[in-house]
């Protein structure tokens, strides 16, 4: 079944919709938190309350918000940081969109677009990978990743910008 | 950063994974808060970020952690059921304490059956979880009452723009709860890979909210019955289009059948 059918059922109170969803999307939640957080007791308390919040709010997440998988992979990502930072998220839920292209419903697919992204990772620039890993795992700004690498502020901006380009390139290539 | 101009995208993606400073996140919200094209531009920096988290090792998950999800997700449908069975006029003239009360016993009766019987709270979650399945369908149902029947709801019949008006659409809203409901019939078949969207366009200027997304039947017929609309939410107009199958965040043009 599909994302956008599974949800529709979970607004219905659909426990086994739940459970599908919850064993499509776990693992990559959770691979994300631990990343970010490297304590798997934060990490799984991460993937649980992202989860359980799905479970209160299917409507928070409507089929015209993108792709679910990549959506949950920024949460994940968002929400560790905010551990990482010790601040609670001034959103309730994210209510931002994704472009809808990613479908990471298929366990098959998404493997083969995750090696995809880790190659065109692999094969950045140094400094764009560490800009990138810098601002995304470890929440750094712009700021403090100029001032740990000793490079200028808009010199960071544009690493991180090409390394991103790159990476979208290296997919749609 | 000046942001009477457009965000450059070198600090969209910086906003994407929050990593501007304090005073640059805020500017940039109250941009991105009157601007479609910068929104645009932020879920694209949203979905390259969203890949960077796939470029991570998967990990076996913790042993007992989906257990541990459902057992989380029954306590939540529990207590969903036990605020919805709930008086509402006893709640609204404030007797908090009765429910905190109320709480204390569920838990302490729990805990009772939790030490003498594991089989029996076992049923005692089943039953609770399928009572809440009840409360909410019937909740639903109140609505789709609701919706059909108020005074105030708007009905609005939409037709095909530019064609003979065959194909036709009726939407049913009710703003204070945000609730629609849409009927459509005689539509044309869509080609694979392809789905009709339904959207609220808002009074007050703001993007178009998606309204749902659906496929006809053989006979052209099709429906959206409550798709998550903030309640609210001033409608001036509605109107489908034809979208990839996964659905967009904003209308493809043209816009095929519209009403207000």
């Amino acid at each position: 079944m599909e994302d956008s059918g599974l949800l529709a059922r979970i607004q219905a109170r659909d426990h086994g919709a739940m459970s599908v969803l919850f064993d499509r999307y776990a693992a990559l939640v959770y691979a994300v938190a631990l990343r970010v957080l490297k304590d798997a007791g934060e990490a799984e308390d991460v993937m649980q309350e992202i989860f359980v919040q799905i479970w209160r709010e299917p409507g928070a997440f409507i089929s015209g918000r993108g792709s679910l998988g990549a959506w949950l992979t920024v949460v994940a990502r968002n929400r560790s940081i905010d551990v990482l930072r010790r601040r609670k998220s001034s959103a309730s839920f994210e209510l931002f969109s994704l472009p809808s292209q990613t479908d990471l419903s298929s366990e098959v697919e998404r493997n083969a677009l995750m090696e995809k992204v880790r190659s065109a990772l692999k094969a950045l620039p140094e400094e764009q990978q560490k800009s990138l890993e810098f601002a995304f795992f470890e929440g750094m700004s712009h700021s403090e990743i100029a001032e740990k690498t000793g490079d200028p502020l808009g010199t960071i901006k544009t690493r991180i910008r090409l390394g991103l380009i790159s990476i979208r390139k290296a997919l749609q290539s | 950063m000046n942001f009477f101009e457009h965000i450059p995208d070198e600090d969209l993606a910086l906003y994407a994974m929050q990593a501007l400073t304090p005073d640059e996140m805020r500017k940039a919200q109250e941009h991105l808060d009157q601007c479609t094209h910068c929104r645009a531009g932020l879920a694209e920096a949203l979905g390259d970020i969203a890949l960077i988290g796939l470029s991570v090792d998967q990990e076996p998950l913790p042993e007992g952690v989906k257990e541990r999800f459902l057992q989380k997700i029954d306590e939540e449908t529990a207590r969903i059921q036990a605020m919805s069975t709930y008086p509402k006029a006893v709640r609204q003239k404030s007797y908090g304490w009765i429910g905190w009360l109320a709480a204390a016993a569920c838990l302490a009766i729990a805990a009772y059956f939790g030490i003498h019987s594991f089989d029996l709270q076992q049923r005692l979650n089943t039953a609770a979880g399928q009572t809440a399945e009840l409360a909410a369908q019937a909740e639903r149902a109140q609505i789709i009452l609701d919706v059909l029947t108020s005074k105030q709801a708007v009905h609005v019949t939409l037709t095909e723009t530019k064609q003979p008006a065959q194909p036709s659409g009726n939407a049913t809203y009710l703003q204070d709860r945000g609730a629609l409901i849409f009927y459509g019939h005689n539509l044309h078949p869509l080609p694979s890979g392809k789905i009709y969207e339904l959207w609220l366009i808002p009074q007050n200027g703001k993007p178009p909210i998606p309204a749902g997304t659906f496929r006809p039947d053989p006979s052209g017929s099709a429906s959206v019955i409550l798709p998550p609309i903030p309640p609210g939410t001033p409608a001036k107009a509605f109107g489908i289009t034809i979208e990839p199958a996964e659905g967009s965040s904003a209308p493809t043009l043209p816009i095929i059948m519209s009403g207000q």
